[in-house]
């Protein structure tokens, strides 16, 4: 699918259609061993990492926003110009980790407001603050919503959930209402409501997507047909491939792929629940909620139904260090899932 | 300290997954299917929008061809030479700017003043200017060689345009038309058959790549251009020639003010062998004013207004043009006046109304309620038979046919005739006629008694044309048309035109008794259509004068009259109509009222020799046959003598010798059977010149003596009957010096006809 979404891109701007496709298959590859080698790895070795990890995770956080910003925004670190880590992914995975550490370890006092609130309270403000300075939103907002599910899932007092649900409104109320808080908080938004507004302008990425997920229909154009690739739609390696998917393989193509995603959830979800201890239960939820998430926010931006914003397919998206990442991270959830079966057993 | 998850956990993440997986799935789900059924179709037709470019092919234009394949019309490919001045470079290179190099190099080969070429290059705010438009093969490529030697000038570029090419210039062209500046037919068959010669034009729809760049070529869609049809005309490119440049002569020599048509028409089968309006114009270059006296008009309105800049000019020369460009023959109703009494004839005739043992009297006029309707033979023709009437168009006679047919018959025939309408001739433009209804003839005998003749009705000269070829081919009205066949670019035939008979008129009895009374019009002694008289053709035709009554005089006090000729040949199987229309002539002299006829006579006089119908002589014709002198030179002089003599011939001996040098007039020229040759016979011979004398306007006995005097020999042409006629018309003329014994023709007009309506 990246293939056929990458080729025009590749061609015109690299001179080699295969230029993504290749670098991709490696790290796939290497990314698979990755999964393969965590799921043997016993997942509590993070619990002992948690809080190192957290800082490792900061650390870079705060260094990317010293490094040069591409296309006006600090998310990547360059590594020898081979490849380049978003720190962001890592912090993902650190604050996954470092909450069901915590909620597995202090779950009796976990209604309580000091242990049940402040600290994980801490942490999100730190990461936040800093993702907001790159800026990246959707990090953001996925970080916000990981660290809640594996909060919920770990039994903090519903009371907080509905606190933290009011002032997310409130705050997002205010930024859309006085201009200015988040710059381009508002015009996302406008142009969410009517991309038509401004066709060549902010729009555009979305109406192209439109395009060419319309000009699927039912079964889609077939693979390797796509014409909206051809340059038209922006990012289409990345964060709009699903357009690309909807064009080439249609409505059932397309559906699948959402039910497949679905059926990711619920198997990492089933894993959770068969978890021997807390910790690789909320490791699980946790793990399996960031790629669920990520990837129907994914298809609900390229779909139109939220505001653009810059959240990239899991497994299908272009990014080595994330793909790598997310089979390591799914590896994690199966080595949970295999010390279940071991006491089964 | 292992701790299984608790229940509560296991049920909130039970929920969690649930609003995950289902929730947002399904709200996921729900807007794919929004995007991709409910409003795929449209963003679909977007997307394609923006990704399909489409490329015009143009077809090439179809050829027009006259009957015998003879291309009157033929399109080619040219090339329009166009700048882009923001591309010039303003640098200068050896004191040269960019501007300079393409100006000094392309006004040799555009022939071009430079400067006008440089100031091209440096029109501000513009990315395209012509430098020169429709530029052929040999320019194109000199042009391309200056390209390629200046690699570096990029501004200057070509593209492709179709130009129309008309080899025989003006031939025709009222009627061929011509081709717009957008490639379309303006006027004429290039009008009327624009879609069949423009064809279909083919496309190429590319795929294209947001970059503007083509995607492979699996997404690439070629539409072939269908070529347009060629078509095949009924003009015979010779009877065209013919028909114009004796119409031409005639308006130069009578100074016809409003154009002259003539029209060729097969009676039989209504096809169109020829029709021009003079003056016309070159479709090659159809917006200049071709007449020079058009343009001495509008020179007047460029003074008067200030240049041609004006908008008085301007309006001027689009009145010009569209003038120019206007098919009298089928554009402009008239009064047919004397021509139209063949149908009062022939409905007479078919009706039962009138027989040929019918007598009317005529005593120079007839009163018609309070209207006195006066003949052109002042003392009246006295009393005539049915054939004498048309014979001497007399007036007073056709309005008591023309009663005694009665209005609603009168009428019935007008209409039965295809006076009503258009005729249906496939050219643009067609006018209708205009006419008395039905319950006027039948109530006003006022109207009855004009129409009879002619007048206060009009109709267009094709019309009329048709009627008169009705009256003489069997009685069937056909439809008249100018394409013969259309055919593809291989040749084979798409659509071949069939004749149409629209019905059946008069009886083909009638006809054939009309074309008897139409021949005798010519034959008669007194006929007045006897300048039309040709020798060893059987010709017949009805002159026609109209007063223009519904214009104003002219300037100086005259009236303007209509003068027409129909001619019809030959007789006795008759096969072409020809009919001659001088709107507005000078008339200034007393032959002036029948000078349409010989115009009619000469242009049958052509075209009968070249379609091939063989001449009948008379005995009386025979004996003023012409001969062609035999070549006496080198002859030893008795032997030479007695060659001549025994032709009949005189024969005048110049010299001493003994042997024939030279003889006027020269071996194998046309002579009259009494002309006297003049044989010389010494070495040193001086040519005895003489100058021809002015014969116009005299008797023949006068002309024959004035040339005799002057050592010429005489041929006369025209006039049957020689008493009562003068000569009209002399080559060569007078004034002219030429060797004694030259032939001298002289053209006679029988004077009587003078003042005919």
């Amino acid at each position: 699918m990246l293939f056929s979404a990458s080729y025009a891109y590749a061609y015109y701007y690299y001179d080699n259609s295969f230029y993504f496709i290749s670098r991709q298959l490696f790290f796939a590859v290497a990314g698979v061993a990755a999964m393969f080698i965590a799921s043997f790895v016993d997942y509590h070795i993070f619990q002992r990492f948690a809080l190192p990890l957290m800082g490792v995770s900061i650390f870079l956080l705060i260094v990317v926003l010293f490094l040069p910003a591409q296309s006006g925004v600090r998310r990547w670190i360059d590594i020898f110009d081979v490849f380049s880590i978003q720190p962001s992914e890592i912090a993902k995975f650190a604050v996954v980790v470092l909450f069901s550490h915590m909620i597995s370890t202090n779950y009796k006092r976990i209604k309580s407001f000091k242990y049940g609130i402040l600290p994980f309270g801490v942490v999100l403000a730190i990461i936040c603050g800093l993702l907001v300075l790159e800026p990246h939103l959707s990090g953001t907002i996925l970080i916000l919503l990981l660290g809640a599910i594996v909060m919920l899932v770990g039994g903090v007092d519903l009371k907080w959930f509905v606190l933290a649900g009011a002032a997310a409104l409130v705050a997002v109320g205010i930024a859309i209402l006085i201009p200015g808080v988040i710059p381009y908080a508002q015009s996302r938004l406008t142009y969410w409501l009517d991309p038509f507004s401004d066709p060549l302008g902010s729009g555009f990425q979305t109406i192209q997507s439109l395009y060419a997920i319309g000009s699927g229909g039912l079964l889609g154009v077939g693979i390797g047909n796509s014409r909206q690739k051809y340059l038209y739609l922006p990012e289409v390696q990345n964060d709009f491939v699903f357009a690309i998917v909807g064009e080439e393989l249609g409505f059932v193509g397309a559906t699948i792929i959402i039910l497949m995603f679905a059926l990711l959830i619920w198997r990492g979800f089933v894993i959770a629940g068969r978890a021997k201890d807390r910790f690789g239960m909320l490791l699980a939820v946790g793990l399996t909620s960031q790629v669920g998430l990520q990837a129907f926010l994914n298809i609900a931006v390229v779909t139109n139904t939220i505001p653009n914003t810059g959240i990239s397919l899991p497994f299908f998206s272009y990014g080595g260090t994330a793909l790598m990442m997310l089979l390591g991270e799914m590896g994690v959830v199966l080595s949970v899932s295999r010390q279940s079966a071991v006491i089964k057993e | 300290m292992v701790q299984a998850p608790s229940n509560k956990m296991r049920l909130r993440m039970f929920i969690v997954m649930l609003a995950i997986t289902v929730g947002i799935g399904s709200v996921l789900v729900y807007q794919l299917f929004n995007i991709q059924f409910v409003n795929g179709e449209e963003y679909q037709r977007s997307a394609v929008q923006q990704q399909m470019r489409s490329l015009k092919l143009t077809p090439s234009r179809g050829e027009i061809q006259d009957t015998n394949g003879k291309i009157l019309a033929v399109s080619a490919t040219v090339w329009n030479v166009i700048v882009d001045p923001v591309v010039v470079s303003k640098k200068e290179v050896n004191g040269q700017t960019e501007a300079d190099i393409i100006a000094e190099n392309l006004a040799p080969i555009l022939e071009m003043d430079a400067a006008v070429i440089k100031e091209k290059c440096l029109t501000p705010n513009t990315r395209s200017v012509f430098i020169k438009k429709r530029i052929e093969k040999p320019q194109q490529e000199a042009v391309n060689q200056f390209l390629t030697d200046h690699p570096s000038i990029r501004s200057v570029y070509m593209l492709e345009d179709t130009k129309r090419y008309y080899p025989y210039g003006s031939l025709a062209s009222t009627v061929i038309g011509f081709v717009n500046d957008e490639n379309m037919g303006g006027a004429g068959i290039e009008s009327q058959y624009n879609k069949v010669l423009s064809g279909t034009p083919g496309m190429v729809v590319t795929a294209k790549t947001a970059k503007e760049t083509d995607m492979d070529t699996r997404y690439q869609q070629r539409y072939e251009p269908e070529n347009g049809h060629s078509l095949i005309l009924t003009l015979d490119e010779t009877i065209q020639h013919f028909l114009e440049k004796h119409i031409e002569n005639a308006v130069n020599e009578h100074e016809v003010r409003n154009r002259a048509v003539g029209i060729v028409m097969d009676v039989n089968t209504g096809a169109i062998l020829g029709m021009t309006t003079k003056p016309d114009f070159d479709p090659n270059n159809f917006k200049e004013i071709s007449d020079p006296v058009a343009k001495e008009r509008l020179s007047l309105v460029a003074i008067a207004s200030g240049g041609t800049n004006t908008e008085a000019y301007r309006e001027a020369l689009s009145n010009e043009q569209n003038l120019q460009w206007r098919n009298k023959a089928v554009s402009d109703p008239y009064e047919p006046g004397s021509v139209f009494k063949v149908i009062t004839a022939s409905a007479a005739l078919d009706s039962g109304a009138a027989s040929l043992n019918n007598y009317y009297d005529c005593y120079g006029s007839i009163t018609v309620k309070d209207r006195e309707i006066g003949c052109w033979k002042l003392y009246g023709h006295g009393n005539q038979s049915f054939a004498q009437t048309l014979q001497h168009s007399c007036n007073p006679a056709f309005v008591q046919i023309g009663f005694s047919i009665g209005g609603g018959t009168f009428y019935d025939y007008f209409d039965t005739f295809g006076l009503t309408q258009g005729t249906g001739i496939d050219l643009p433009g067609e006018a209708g006629s205009i006419y008395h209804p039905r319950e006027r003839l039948e109530t006003s005998l006022v109207s009855l008694a004009s129409c009879s003749f002619g007048q206060t009705f009009k109709v267009t000269p094709i019309q009329m044309i048709t009627a008169i070829s009705t009256a003489v081919n069997g009685g069937n009205l056909v439809t008249p048309y100018l394409v013969k066949q259309v055919i593809d670019e291989n040749g084979s035939v798409v659509e071949a035109h069939e004749p149409v008979i629209r019905r059946q008129v008069i009886s083909e009895q009638t006809s054939q008794t009309i074309a008897e009374l139409m021949e005798t019009v010519v034959s008669a002694p007194d006929g007045s259509g006897r300048n039309a008289y040709l020798a060893g053709y059987r010709v017949g035709g009805k002159t026609g004068t109209s007063q223009k009554l519904d214009q104003a005089l002219t300037e100086d006090g005259r009236e303007e009259h209509v003068l027409s000729f129909v001619g019809v040949a030959p007789m006795d199987d008759p096969q072409i109509a020809v009919l001659v229309i001088l709107d507005s002539p000078k008339l200034d002299n007393v032959l002036s009222s029948t000078i349409a006829v010989p115009v009619g006579k000469y242009i049958l006089e052509d075209i009968l020799s070249y379609i091939g119908v063989e001449p009948k002589y008379t005995a009386e014709e025979m004996k003023n046959l012409d001969l062609t002198t035999p070549n006496t030179i080198g002859l030893e002089l008795q032997k030479a003598k007695d060659t001549l003599e025994e032709l009949g011939l005189g024969v005048k001996v110049i010299g001493q010798g003994e042997a024939v040098l030279k003889q006027v007039p020269t071996p194998s020229t046309q002579i009259p059977r009494d002309a006297t040759i003049l044989l010389y016979t010494d070495e040193d011979i001086t040519p005895n010149l003489v100058e021809v004398p002015d014969v116009f306007g005299l008797g023949t006995s006068v002309v024959n003596q004035m040339l005799t005097n002057a050592g010429l020999n005489l041929s006369f042409t025209g006039g049957l009957g020689r008493e009562n006629s003068v000569a009209s018309r002399q080559t060569p003329e007078a004034g002219t010096m030429v060797e004694a014994g030259t032939v001298v023709t002289v053209e006679l007009t029988a004077l009587d006809t003078a003042g005919v309506y």
